[in-house]
């Protein structure tokens, strides 16, 4: 402007010129009369509204969902940014505390919270893919009636929705009338460990004096807990302290993946096996059955058939009381040894004596600091001599000072058969199925199903569809973990809450609200904080006055709620003393036939969670099968009886048979099976039924140990069946494949004493000098990203897995296309056998894109999808990607992923596209379509969130404060992701370690996930 | 073996009149199609009516319905691709290089040689654009300026096969339709039909046999053939590029350019020779296109045959010689491994079938020799999926390994493809001379001038 002034005023003869610039006139003739009605603003006004109508009109003004814009901003959300609330998850017993990641009020994903005395900010693989049954479309909308109309008559039922305020009132005349009538009201629930609602089914018993609780546990610890007190008396259990322990034996117990929690153990156990404090180190011998995390992570494994156990502690006991004299055995103890040597047993089990030897010197060098467990699924007799053997050894730490907390026993064989009984002459007023599944979970043999026809009054407090809400009158939906209000507590010492992060999704209420409303004069008239104030009730009562910290209550409930864990007084370390007299030397087991180990599944607990598609397809830690449970056998048993993997066997236990495929796995002692609950399901949702076989009628009435049958039979039968493994599976036999993973450095490895003396020698494979370049290498002067993996501490949970399922939007494909191999996953477990196919060493590693700075995906793309990023990072383009997947061929590591079909949509009809699931998505994380490649991204959405933030603040974002979702969920810490340019920061430490080694390094693509290389603690050769 | 081998052979038995020649070779588009031309084109209609189906059920549900799988990204898709590409490669040899050379046995044989070429191009360049997971963006992969400032990636060897495939397809064509234009004319002046002779009067270009034309045709024909020559050569180049540019152990091989432009000389040979046997038979043009002519083929078959067994042979000595324990397993599995049946498939085929061709009887054999053709035709579509999948199922990693199993879409789509040929093939032989008129009679007995006015 001040130019054009200047040049005006230098060129005089412009000046005449500025006058005219309107045309002069144009004024002259105006007269308002004569313009036309209409105005420009009228028009304006008139097309604007008339579109406004007809936009209105097209759309379906009846469609009155609600929609609250933040206009009026709440102030706890800022958009696009979380909110975390500390919470508990109740999807097993241990009810480890969590953060529940929220965006825009909806929950989006889990993690451990870390102010949690015992989950120390850890969850396991279900806790963080709960989070999909929340959304889940199967979860049951509104209560519903069942009326069983005279089914003489009428083979239909009349299923009707009823409002909540009737359906109360008729139930609660039900029992009224129940109670009057003098008739049991029998409620079925699983385990509690709220003390709250312990408080409220104590309440509910005096409101209804009749009411009978039952509760059903399928992985009780009764074994463990008679032998306790056999042993100690009658004194509350305390959990195991692997922190101090040198020597740890398992005997079938699985500590690091299924056994008592842990979560805890594997953090304990994992953080002294540090190459760094090797003074430290522990040493792991694992003796079981079946391969677990424990066997697959230790340094010694020894197979044994179950029914064999306590005869190696009487060996083991032998061995060390009168061969080696490392301690006195009272009389009637030597008594019952005698009999047994570790030569002996050796030679029966065809158990290396070399390795039996080296436990019996390690425990008697390692008195007081070794630790023996015994599995829960040992009987009671293995349990008691498990704990004597610690006592004679001195191992007075390891037992925390806190104990078990427990609020109702679990009911008993008598207790389950004198209900059906009850059942079936018609003295059952009400049976509750309070949130569990006793149809699925008793045995066949107790005739439950046969028994429900004969109860008039069934009511089911459920989330979704299952087997026993099938034989309901009354279905009620009831609140998910995230929706609802309680308080947990497993040990003293602290008291864990749980606050619901979203409003009911559907027209449901919490479980103990229900029972809490059924108490009140009149149920009809529901409020939905009425548990909420039960509990703040209780809290204030009974917590406050114990913790009675120096603030008011509403300071100390607050406080707590968002620490999500209250701390209370512990109470001292028990004095334990064993008692000799409960030494028991006959064993209720014998081997007899073939022998079938009934376990756990890693990721589906009772069954319950089979019904996440997550869970179904995250692969078996260690078989890596996913959707299927099997026959898992030895390669001697598998050819003494004729069949080769997927073929198919009947097994029958119990007087039951079932038919399970074949899945040859190393390691397990012959004529055994290895079996896993949790499968079979027959009235769940889409994902669940079907899948599987039910193996539940395995676990008969009367048993000794209700996880281990020794009197089966196994006969082939013809047929094939394919299992859906997402790793091939070779031979231990198979020359041509065996070893590869050693022999092209995908897996390093070396004993820890072999390390000690020479660190470099792991570097053999590769050098340290880089490799020839005819390019100027590009330069990344700023941050640039690389990740850490330390395979000492990797067990192989795959909880990173489901971290990165969660956190990244990945679909569930089914089980058909992992078969085809297109499971999509970013993080896979790779699993390696080496060794013998009786005692196979397993390696493990962790694989995702590597982020190579010579990505060779890169330069193949022909759109250009693919690129490197001025920080390191190998990205996708995912709006560019046509498809081609070139970049999947020429990726050396085969983690890439590929969207072949829009999985959403092709899964179980759309299942997962349902319109319950959309507010699951991470929003930061594009939802791919089909046709488009995809691979890990460093979670690229947390790096871009800590450079905003950084910006923000007027920092230089220098790559602190990322981390990646698979390295929260690590319960052992191996992943350690960060700048690399950054010396100080914990993975360039980790880079410099002498372990660390890149795979394929001869091939130059410069990988950015660093590898440590993993060290076993095997015994010195001159030591024994 | 009266021959006088003291002058050249004719190529063409007998010494047809001229006026013979033409009429046989214009003959099949004067006359209405039989019996047997209507069975035959239903067949193919049928085969490419189950392509288009599956290929249908693939745009709607995706690339999941083939087999492909995580790690092998690639499967009968691009197989195809590779094979069909390899089968246009005779055409042009055949017209231009020979042409070159002066192989005077070319005449009979190029014009069909020609248009297979650009039928197998056709088919071939299919199967990149149908093989991506989002077709519709298709148009990403062509280098065009918009506003969103996006460039393809000349890094990537897909990126030259698009050039490479696109280039070859159109001088291809250019190179066919100029031999065609004097026989267009002749067509032309033959026909009594009044829209007949519109189309190939505008066709032919006001072709007038002047000898200004001929002089200028002998040029630009020339020139074409100097220019497709490179091109024969470097098609296959580009595409084993594909393979050789990776870093995949069997796919990272400096041997892979020479050997596919022999296996693809091998294959197009070998269909071309298995068409011609039919077309010399059914149209009676067996004077035309010899016996001799289809034993100098079998040659060049036994020759490309033997170069492609020494590749097979190199490939697994340098495998050994290299040193690199990847690239061994690589070559040991493909002979040994899960997909041994489709190595000793290939190499029972190529390898070992044409080397009966060393005796003269077998080489003359007509029953024989297109036995052989149809087993390199197999070998040759196996070698490309013992490449590709083998190498593929099997790489760095053992834990990324997976079997991959072609589906019966897979299966609809190859034959959709050989539906999609052989009936551009059939309607080819209706609607244009299978051979050029212009060029046989200039090589019948007696047609050269000569001093002594065609006399001895």
């Amino acid at each position: 402007m001040n130019n054009n002034k200047d040049l005006i005023n230098l060129n005089d003869d412009l000046e005449p010129k500025i006058p005219m610039e309107f045309k002069e006139g144009v004024t002259d003739d105006f007269s308002v009369e004569e313009l036309s009605p209409v105005s420009r603003r009228k028009f304006m006004a008139l097309v604007g509204a008339s579109t406004a109508f007809a936009a209105v009109s097209c759309s379906d003004y009846r469609d009155k969902k609600e929609v609250v814009p933040y206009n009026k901003k709440p102030e706890e959300v800022t958009l696009g940014r979380p909110n975390f609330y500390a919470s508990t998850c109740t999807a097993c017993a241990l009810n480890c505390g969590i953060l529940i990641k929220t965006r825009e009020g909806r929950p989006i994903k889990v993690d451990g919270n870390p102010d949690h005395p015992i989950s120390l900010g850890k969850t396991c693989s279900i806790g963080q893919a709960n989070i999909l049954n929340l959304y889940d479309p199967s979860r049951i909308k509104s209560p519903i009636k069942i009326n069983k109309s005279d089914e003489f008559f009428l083979f239909k039922k009349d299923v009707i929705e009823e409002k909540w305020n009737v359906i109360d009132k008729e139930i609660t005349d039900l029992l009224k009338k129940a109670t009057s009538e003098n008739k049991e009201i029998a409620i079925i629930s699983e385990p509690i460990t709220s003390p709250t609602a312990f408080r409220l089914f104590e309440d509910f018993k005096v409101k209804y004096p009749t009411v009978k609780f039952y509760f059903i546990d399928l992985f009780d610890e009764n074994n463990k807990k008679n032998a306790w007190v056999k042993s100690f008396g009658d004194i509350p259990m305390s959990p195991l302290n692997y922190k101090d322990a040198k020597i740890i034996v398992t005997l079938e117990a699985d500590v690091l993946g299924r056994e008592c929690n842990f979560l805890e153990n594997s953090g304990e156990i994992i953080s002294n096996r540090n190459a760094e404090k090797h003074e430290e180190f522990n040493r792991i011998y694992a003796v079981e059955a079946g391969m677990s995390l424990t066997g697959m992570n230790s340094d010694y494994r020894i197979r044994l058939n179950p029914a064999q156990q306590l005869a190696f502690v009487l060996s083991l006991v032998n061995e060390l009381g009168l061969q080696k004299k490392a301690f006195n055995l009272p009389g009637n103890v030597e008594n019952g040894v005698k009999g047994y040597s570790l030569d002996k047993f050796a030679a029966d089990n065809k158990v290396d004596l070399k390795t039996l030897k080296n436990l019996a010197f390690d425990l008697a060098k390692n008195k007081g600091k070794s630790i023996l467990v015994a599995g829960k699924s040992l009987p009671e007799e293995v349990h008691i001599a498990v704990n004597m053997l610690n006592s004679l050894l001195d191992n007075k730490s390891i037992y925390k000072s806190s104990t078990f907390v427990n609020y109702y026993p679990k009911s008993s064989k008598s207790e389950f058969e004198s209900l059906i009984s009850k059942m079936n002459s018609k003295q059952i007023g009400v049976l509750i199925q309070f949130d569990a599944n006793p149809a699925y979970l008793l045995s066949s043999e107790y005739g439950y199903e046969a028994a429900s026809k004969n109860v008039d009054n069934i009511i089911s407090l459920t989330e979704s569809q299952n087997e026993s809400s099938r034989l309901s009158s009354y279905v009620l939906p009831i609140n998910h973990n995230f929706e609802a209000w309680g308080d947990y507590q497993t040990r003293t010492g602290s008291i864990s809450l749980q606050q619901p992060v979203i409003a009911p999704i559907n027209n449901t209420r919490q479980k103990e609200a229900v029972l809490l409303n059924w108490m009140q004069e009149k149920p009809e008239e529901y409020k939905e904080d009425i548990y909420h104030k039960y509990l703040m009730a209780r809290w204030e009562k009974e917590v406050f006055t114990t913790v009675s910290p120096a603030t008011d209550f509403n300071s100390f409930w607050y406080g707590s709620l968002h620490d999500g864990i209250a701390l209370l007084k512990d109470n001292s370390t028990p004095n334990l003393s064993f008692n000799f007299n409960a030494f028991n030397p006959t064993s209720t087991l014998a081997a007899n036939g073939y022998t079938v180990v009934i376990s756990k599944n890693y990721f589906l607990r009772d069954g319950k969670y089979a019904t996440n598609g997550w869970l179904q397809e995250l692969p078996h830690p260690v078989t890596k099968i996913t959707w299927d449970n099997y026959a898992a056998m030895s390669l001697s048993t598998s050819n003494e009886l004729g069949v080769k993997m997927n073929d198919l066997v009947e097994v029958s236990a119990n007087g039951k048979k079932v038919t399970l495929p074949v899945l040859v796995q190393p390691g397990i002692p012959e004529k055994l099976i290895d079996v896993e609950l949790g499968y079979g399901r027959t009235h769940a949702n889409e994902v669940a039924n079907n899948v599987g076989v039910n193996l539940i009628d395995f676990i008969g009435k009367d048993y000794k140990s209700k996880f281990i049958r020794t009197d089966a039979t196994v006969t082939p039968i013809p047929g094939h069946y394919q299992l859906a493994s997402t790793q091939e599976h070779h031979m231990l036999t198979e020359k041509f494949v065996k070893d590869l993973h050693l022999e092209r450095g995908i897996i390093r490895e070396t004993t820890l004493d072999e390390y000690i003396e020479d660190p470099k020698k792991l570097k053999e494979h590769g050098e340290d000098k880089p490799h020839f370049s005819i390019i100027d290498r590009v330069k990344y002067p700023g941050v640039k990203w690389a990740m850490a993996i330390d395979l000492n501490k990797c067990t192989g949970c795959s909880m990173c897995a489901i971290a990165c399922n969660v956190e990244n939007n990945i679909p569930v494909v089914g089980k058909e296309q992992v078969i085809k191999g297109r499971e999509m996953s970013w993080m896979r477990l790779d699993r390696y056998y080496s060794g013998t196919d009786e005692d196979p060493i397993v390696s493990q590693q962790p694989q995702l894109c590597q982020h190579c700075d010579n990505a060779p995906c890169e330069n193949v793309c022909p759109v250009v999808a693919t690129t490197h990023s001025p920080d390191g990072l190998n990205q996708m383009t995912y709006n560019r990607c046509v498809g081609t997947r070139y970049c999947a061929n020429n990726c050396p590591f085969k983690v890439r992923r590929y969207n072949f079909f829009d999985f959403r949509e092709q899964f179980a009809k759309g299942y997962y596209e349902k319109d319950s699931l959309k507010p699951l998505y991470n929003p930061e994380v594009t939802v791919r379509s089909r046709g488009v490649m995809e691979k890990c991204t460093f979670c690229v959405q947390n790096i871009m969130d800590a450079r905003s933030e950084a910006t923000k603040n007027g920092k230089d974002f220098d790559g602190t404060g990322v981390k990646t979702a698979c390295q929260i969920s690590c319960p052992t810490e191996a992943i350690v992701f960060g700048n690399m340019n950054d010396p100080n920061s914990a993975v360039s430490k980790q880079i410099g370690n002498t372990r660390n080694y890149t795979i394929l390094e001869e091939i130059n693509v410069k990988p950015n996930i660093n590898y440590l290389a993993k060290l076993r603690n095997t015994v010195k050769k001159e030591e024994v | 073996m009266d021959k006088d081998y003291s002058k050249e052979l004719s190529v063409i038995e007998g010494k047809p009149s001229l006026a013979t020649i033409t009429h046989d070779i214009s003959v099949p588009m004067e006359t209405m199609p039989n019996k047997a031309f209507y069975i035959a084109l239903s067949v193919t209609l049928t085969f490419l009516g189950i392509g288009a189906f599956c290929l249908i059920l693939t745009f709607i549900y995706g690339i999941g319905l083939w087999g492909n799988n995580n790690p092998v990204g690639w499967a009968f898709d691009i197989v195809n691709f590779v094979f069909w590409i390899g089968i246009g490669h005779a055409g042009t040899l055949i017209s231009a290089i020979l042409f070159l050379f002066r192989q005077k046995w070319r005449t009979g044989i190029a014009r069909f040689a020609e248009a297979m070429t650009i039928f197998a191009v056709m088919t071939a360049g299919l199967f990149p654009l149908i093989h991506v997971g989002r077709p519709w963006l298709d148009g990403y992969l062509l280098p065009h300026p918009n506003q969103h400032g996006l460039w393809v990636n000349f890094t990537s060897p897909l990126l030259w096969d698009v050039f490479a495939v696109s280039t070859y397809a159109t001088v291809s064509l250019i190179f066919w339709y100029v031999g065609l234009i004097p026989d267009f004319a002749t067509l032309r002046d033959r026909t009594t039909n009044n829209i007949k002779k519109l189309i190939y009067s505008v066709l032919s270009f006001g072709w007038r046999h002047s000898n200004r034309h001929w002089q200028h045709y002998e040029m630009v024909y020339l020139i074409l053939a100097g220019f497709a020559t490179p091109l024969v050569l470097s098609v296959h180049t580009i595409v084993s590029f594909d393979f050789a540019v990776s870093i995949l152990p069997g796919w990272h091989t400096t041997i892979f350019p020479p050997y596919f432009v022999a296996g693809a000389v091998f294959s197009g040979f070998a269909m071309v020779q298995n068409a011609l046997i039919f077309i010399r038979k059914v149209f009676k043009l067996e004077y035309i296109i010899t016996l001799d002519t289809l034993e100098k083929m079998n040659k060049i078959m036994l020759l490309t045959g033997t170069i492609v067994g020494y590749a097979y042979g190199m490939e697994f000595f340098i495998a050994w010689y290299s040193g690199n324990p990847l690239e061994l397993f690589t070559f040991v599995n493909r002979a040994f491994g899960d997909y041994a049946w489709a190595y000793w498939i290939m190499m029972t085929c190529n390898v070992f079938s044409p080397q009966l061709f060393w005796f003269k009887k077998l080489r003359r054999s007509i029953p024989f020799m297109f036995v052989v053709a149809i087993f390199v035709n197999v070998g040759m579509w196996f070698e490309r999926f013992v490449i590709i999948v083998t190498s593929l199922s099997r790489d760095f990693l053992p834990s990324s390994w997976a079997y991959y199993k072609p589906t019966l879409i897979d299966g609809g789509i190859l034959l959709g493809s050989f539906g999609l040929f052989f009936t551009l093939v059939l309607l080819f032989t209706k609607a244009m001379p299978v051979i050029s008129i212009a060029e046989v009679k200039a090589v019948v007995d007696g047609s050269q001038p000569t001093h002594h006015g065609g006399h001895e």
